[in-house]
């Protein structure tokens, strides 16, 4: 029973940084109607400035960096970490969330996972991409505690977060501001008429949600250490934490957040224990919490509040795709030719860039049709890409009916993950897509009692006897592989397009549009999504296996939550609604040709990330439509200028365009 | 004549581009009441968002207080004392009386709350009650009450008898005219309820189809019930205002 005391104690500790991040992210939930998923990394930057104040007294900055002769106090240290992240959360606010407030909650979605890439890219280049060690604001010690020696850095840290939390409840209960805060989240015309600048008051959140969260951070890190990733992706357990606490509650917030600390601490105490089974060791903390929160939002979930705006805007138009074979073929002609070009690492990436459009596509029908936002694509191809290594190396499957097989399992899992769609959605369904997503890569993909980390090969592909595998002898990137893989996606595509085009893409955009109406038309708003899931899963599990067969071998890194992020961002770069969309993600998508020539010819593969990120921020705020319908808005609009003037030839189509084929 | 404290000269606005009104002109002096009316659709509501700047005037000018009234910001005009009651009441179910008086006034004025209360009795008693469990009549009743407690100069009512009991709207649009003669407001009342308003009012302006098809005083325009009737219903000869 000690040891049990001892280690609820320790997740205390973990607690208290839950507590900064979902207070920070309420304060922002209530200030703007935006879920700020990158409130961990916001606050890490802070975490990070600090640490590295106290190892060389340098004050490291988005640009530049100002060196102090000796190392500043740890206090003062703390200080000046807390105000960087302030600043952030002000740049931030002006910046990033202001422009969208207004904007469809999936550009706000994207938006903030767009901020969070660009930070975790911007701590990789300018502190370093490993671990590093932080000083403790709270001395170590130990208190007695119901007979027991506990450590008293967790207790401390949790009542300092708990002190932090009440102010930040005064201040929503009896401030002036804090009252409008809350007002103007509920009604935000009536807040302005009453005199009260919604953009201000959402300023003053941003300042309080950072600073509370880099003091969580800040305390937290000492006992963990810092890398990039783990206090971004801390951020998903305090999204959980969020939905149980209703967007609202900063008292539940507080207890939801140590008892899911405590909770995990002792989980990782009981996987220790020899009666434990072996195969479930590795992420049932993440997994566990999980299944707690979908269990509570399912039976108990009434429906969570949403936000009172002033206006709100659609999702970027869908326009109906139709085959056209001349410019469709044009397409493939040029895919062949660019292939047959380029060879090695460039025809690598060529061939990347045709299956990220898979992965792309697979969004293109969750969200861009279906107008559901998962995040949890990249689980779907890496289910699928695991399933391929164990049946072509335990049952020696053959190639295409393989990737079909296991595309059916990954859709057989996005089916799965629709049944929380049933009940939530927007943003709250991002949080729970994210959180899957993260329980499938720490349970399933990084789990070795599943997948053994001697690795995963995968047999090569062969057709009627043909070896059409990636790589032979000295040739890394086989032309009849990259075909076989065009062949694939061709395929795909057509289906796609026969199924966006008829009666399954009208009733998904039905479902998008509206699920009442479209179920006062007699359509099935359930039925329509475990579809749509099911589809986009089993493209994405497509995707999943051509990576695993590009590779030979499978590796968990293929298919993070991270990787999975970045597909969404360059999907919705592209265009998230539209064939063109998604072939302009896989071109510029992580590992496809642009990422190549970038890293081949200039050598900035670590700024892929941060320019992506950027791009994407930019892209969401300006031209919500995405690039692929930017562009077929512009030849709409030079269309309709060349027929204003009868005098002028007849316009010539722009064959060249790649979102004309869709 | 008194002082003019809000004005519209040949205002136009509306939605993407399509006008909704079209080249109003409107006044408002102080301790004065008039009431805009007309059919559903005709443009009333339209009218107040763009005299608050909600909507950016598509042609015309809007007046406030001797200033041009800024486009989308609202909470500016608000503070100088132009106050609008949106249709929807402007008020925060999630939010008890109280909080909605501490809302309303920069620094707490005991004296001011308890002169507005005063005219709305039925709220003293309700200060920690959440606005959602008030009925329709108490709500809006505090919307009033929370506009005044800023001291306006102005103040507009965007259909106060909404969903309100006929009794509480007889008593409540009386409530409003003492406030103006009392505390020299100029109000602004968009109303469905014609003889009511009229009963209130010192003048009154008949939108149909986005416009004033007829204006006059209150007097002048009870007086000829044919040619309200015919201008509320859109008859043509009257496309001419007429009176003021």
């Amino acid at each position: 029973m000690d040891t049990y005391l001892q280690f609820i104690v320790l997740g205390l500790g973990l607690g208290a940084v839950y507590i900064g991040l979902t207070t920070g992210l309420v304060l922002v939930y209530r200030a703007t109607g935006i879920i700020n998923f990158a409130q961990g990394a916001m606050a890490m930057w802070g975490a990070y400035v600090f640490a590295q104040l106290r190892i060389d007294g340098t004050l490291v900055l988005p640009i530049g960096r100002i060196t102090f002769g000796a190392k500043p106090v740890i206090l003062v240290a703390a200080l000046i970490g807390v105000l960087m992240s302030v600043l952030l959360g002000i740049v931030a606010h002006y910046l990033v969330f202001r422009p969208v407030r207004h904007a469809p909650v999936l550009a706000q979605v994207v938006v903030s996972v767009a901020l969070m890439l660009t930070l975790q890219a911007l701590v990789v280049i300018r502190f370093g991409p490993n671990s590093i060690v932080v000083d403790s604001l709270v001395p170590a010690g130990t208190v007695t505690l119901f007979g027991v020696e506990v450590s008293s850095r967790e207790l401390i840290m949790t009542a300092v977060m708990i002190a932090l939390a009440a102010l930040v409840w005064a201040y929503l209960r009896f401030t002036r501001a804090g009252v409008a805060t809350r007002a103007a989240s509920e009604n935000e015309r009536g807040a302005m008429l009453m005199g009260f600048a919604p953009d201000r008051l959402a300023g003053v959140a941003m300042v309080l949600a950072s600073a509370v969260g880099t003091v969580g951070v800040l305390l937290g890190s000492s006992l963990t250490g810092l890398n990039p990733a783990n206090y971004t992706l801390l951020v998903v357990p305090a999204l959980a934490v969020l939905l149980v606490a209703r967007m609202e509650s900063i008292g539940v917030v507080v207890a939801a957040s140590l008892v899911l600390g405590a909770f995990q601490s002792v989980v990782n105490l009981l996987v220790s224990k020899p009666w434990w089974p072996q195969w479930a060791q590795s992420g049932v903390d993440q997994v566990i919490p999980f299944v707690v929160v979908m269990v509570i939002l399912f039976l108990f979930g009434r429906r969570l509040p949403s936000r009172g705006t002033l206006q709100t805007v659609r999702l970027p138009d869908v326009h109906v795709p139709r085959i056209r074979p001349v410019p469709a073929l044009v397409l493939v002609a040029a895919a062949v030719a660019v292939l047959a070009l380029t060879q090695d690492t460039y025809r690598f990436g060529v061939t990347y860039s045709i299956i990220l459009m898979l992965v792309a596509l697979s969004y293109v029908i969750v969200t861009g049709y279906l107008g559901q936002i998962s995040l949890a694509q990249t689980s779907f191809a890496g289910a699928a890409g695991f399933t391929l290594s164990k049946v072509t190396t335990n049952w020696d499957m053959p190639f295409p009916l393989a990737i079909l097989f296991c595309s059916l399992v990954a859709a057989l899992l996005g089916m799965i993950v629709a049944l929380p769609a049933f009940r939530i959605r927007g943003a709250q369904l991002a949080i729970v897509t994210i959180a899957a997503a993260l329980a499938i890569e720490r349970f399933v993909f990084n789990n070795y009692a599943l997948t053994p980390p001697s690795g995963n090969p995968i047999a090569n592909p062969s057709l009627f006897g043909l070896n059409v595998g990636v790589r032979e002898g000295s040739d890394l990137s086989r032309m009849a592989f990259s075909l076989t893989v065009l062949v694939v996606a061709v395929l795909v595509v057509l289906a796609f397009v026969r199924l966006a085009s008829g009666t399954t893409g009208r009733m998904f955009l039905a479902v998008r549009a509206n699920e009442r109406a479209a179920a006062s038309v007699g359509i099935d708003v359930r039925t329509a999504k475990v579809i749509g899931f099911g589809l986009s899963a089993f493209v994405a599990g497509m995707a999943g296996c051509l990576i695993g067969y590009s590779a030979g071998q499978l590796s968990a890194e293929s298919f993070t939550v991270f990787v999975g992020l970045q597909i969404l961002a360059v999907a919705y770069l592209g265009g998230i609604t539209s064939f063109g969309g998604a072939v302009i993600a896989g071109i510029i998508g992580p590992l496809g040709i642009i990422y190549v020539v970038l890293h081949e010819v200039f050598d900035m593969g670590d700024y892929y990330a941060l320019i992506s990120g950027i791009a994407l921020i930019a892209t969401a705020i300006l031209n919500p439509v995405g690039i692929a319908g930017e562009t077929r808005r512009q030849i709409a609009w030079l269309r309709g200028k060349l027929r204003a003037r009868p005098a002028d030839p007849p316009p010539v189509p722009d064959r060249k365009v790649l979102s004309d084929v869709s | 004549m008194p002082e003019q404290l809000l004005s519209a000269e040949g205002l136009t606005a509306g939605y993407n581009g399509v006008p909704a009104i079209r080249d109003l002109d409107l006044s408002v002096g102080a301790g004065e009441v008039v009431s805009l009316l007309g059919p559903n659709g005709s443009g009333k509501t339209t009218t107040l968002l763009a005299l608050v700047g909600l909507l950016p005037a598509m042609a015309g000018t809007v007046t406030a207080l001797g200033e041009p009234v800024p486009t989308r910001r609202p909470h500016l005009l608000a503070r100088r004392g132009v106050r609008l009651v949106p249709d929807d009441r402007g008020i925060y179910f999630g939010l008890s009386v109280r909080e909605h008086l501490r809302l309303a006034r920069r620094r707490p004025d005991p004296a001011r709350t308890a002169a507005v209360l005063d005219r709305f009795p039925a709220l003293a008693g309700l200060q920690s009650r959440k606005v959602g469990l008030l009925s329709g009549g108490e709500q809006q009743m505090l919307a009033i009450a929370t506009a005044l407690l800023g001291g306006p100069k102005v103040l507009m009512v965007d259909e106060m008898s909404l969903g309100l009991a006929p009794k509480i709207v007889q008593e409540m649009l009386p409530a409003i005219r003492e406030l103006a003669r009392d505390e020299g407001i100029a109000v602004l009342l968009v109303e469905q309820h014609v003889e009511l308003a009229l009963a209130v009012s010192d003048r009154a302006v008949v939108l149909n189809h986005g416009r004033a098809v007829l204006a006059g005083t209150a007097t002048y325009l009870l007086a000829g019930r044919d040619r309200l009737e015919s201008a509320y219903f859109g008859a043509d000869e009257f496309a001419a205002t007429q009176g003021a």
